[in-house]
């Protein structure tokens, strides 16, 4: 076999990066995907509105708006971001609110609101 | 905030014209978490706080708008880069073999640049234009990749709407495995190309760098 040149070498180099940072990133995916498949509720995070958040975790608006203190008839689409910002608090505070909201309302009305876990018989 | 999240943020707040502004700004090789956005808005119309079809005209429209500048920026733009290329040797050549190889390959390239390989969309843009591709095959091509992007990603976000953050940080990386799939595919073709015997070899190299 010839030799290669210094330009070929140069081309295999990047190859191997390019391959090694490819299966780094497939790795990841089938990570993320696994984990998709393992936990049914979304992490709450700070771009999302409340209407999004009671519709990812199936509880009714209401129950999330009465939590954080917003009139119950106001459609509000504000990220959570901004809700925290102008109630004075952090986000994590409102998202904690949000969550206990969640839980207490799964353990009212544990039929309607709780989404089926994997594995669970039917 | 990550940047997506505060694209997200500001999705929720302002709808439509954020979705058309950003949109069109990343066609036009601004770089930005589009995808996410399309399908942050398919999560919004499965909620009722945007319209589908409102959703699917603006977003493609905006792509396919933000795709022209860049096109055009290649086409007018690249005027000086074109004349120092042909000062050089073979300089002629290669702009011809270049040309020859947009207007086989262009088509394909454009179309699966608009929806499967999107980072390398806009960069796509601005060669076909420094390249002259015929700008009404430009269109077409754009606007068929452009409609099926915008289309596939907001299904996507509309029918997973429960679980778009999830779905989110899947496609993420997901698509820069199929970048690097694309890139390690180009570079063990031009390896080949390269390792072949020395009478072709020069006319390899100089396709390869054209």
């Amino acid at each position: 076999m010839k030799h290669l040149e210094r330009k070929q070498w140069f081309a295999i180099a990047v190859l191997a990066v390019v391959l090694l940072i490819t299966s780094l990133f497939a790795v990841r995916t089938v990570r993320r995907a696994v984990y998709w498949r393992l936990h049914r509720d979304e992490v709450i995070r700070p771009w999302m509105s409340v209407p999004y958040v009671a519709h990812s975790y199936r509880v009714p608006p209401n129950v999330l708006y009465e939590a954080i203190g917003i009139p119950l008839q106001s459609h509000d689409r504000r990220p959570i971001r901004d809700i925290a910002r102008e109630q004075n608090r952090s986000v994590e505070e409102v998202i904690a609110t949000l969550q206990n909201a969640i839980a207490r309302e799964r353990a009212d009305n544990p039929s309607e609101s709780q989404s089926p876990s994997p594995g669970r018989s039917p | 905030m990550s940047l997506t999240d505060q694209l997200l943020a500001a999705l929720s707040l302002y709808g439509l014209p954020l979705l058309f502004g950003v949109v069109a700004i990343a066609a036009a090789g601004v770089p930005m978490p589009v995808t996410l956005l399309l399908v942050a808005a398919g999560s919004f119309v499965e909620l009722g706080e945007m319209k589908l079809w409102q959703v699917l005209v603006v977003a493609s429209g905006a792509a396919v708008l933000g795709d022209q500048v860049g096109y055009a920026l290649g086409r007018w733009g690249g005027h000086h880069v074109l004349e120092r290329m042909r000062r050089r040797k073979n300089g002629e050549a290669k702009i011809a073999q270049a040309r020859a190889f947009a207007k086989r390959w262009g088509g394909a390239g454009i179309f699966f640049t608009r929806w499967l390989v999107t980072p390398l969309g806009p960069w796509l843009n601005l060669t076909s234009g420094i390249a002259n591709y015929p700008w009404g095959a430009f269109l077409i091509w754009d606007v068929l990749g452009e409609t099926l992007w915008v289309v596939l990603y907001v299904l996507l976000g509309k029918f997973f709407s429960e679980r778009v953050q999830a779905l989110l940080d899947i496609l993420g990386n997901l698509s820069w495995v199929i970048v690097g799939f694309v890139a390690a595919l180009i570079l063990i073709w031009q390896l080949l190309r390269s390792l072949r015997p020395t009478e072709t070899l020069h006319h390899a190299k100089v396709r390869g760098l054209s």
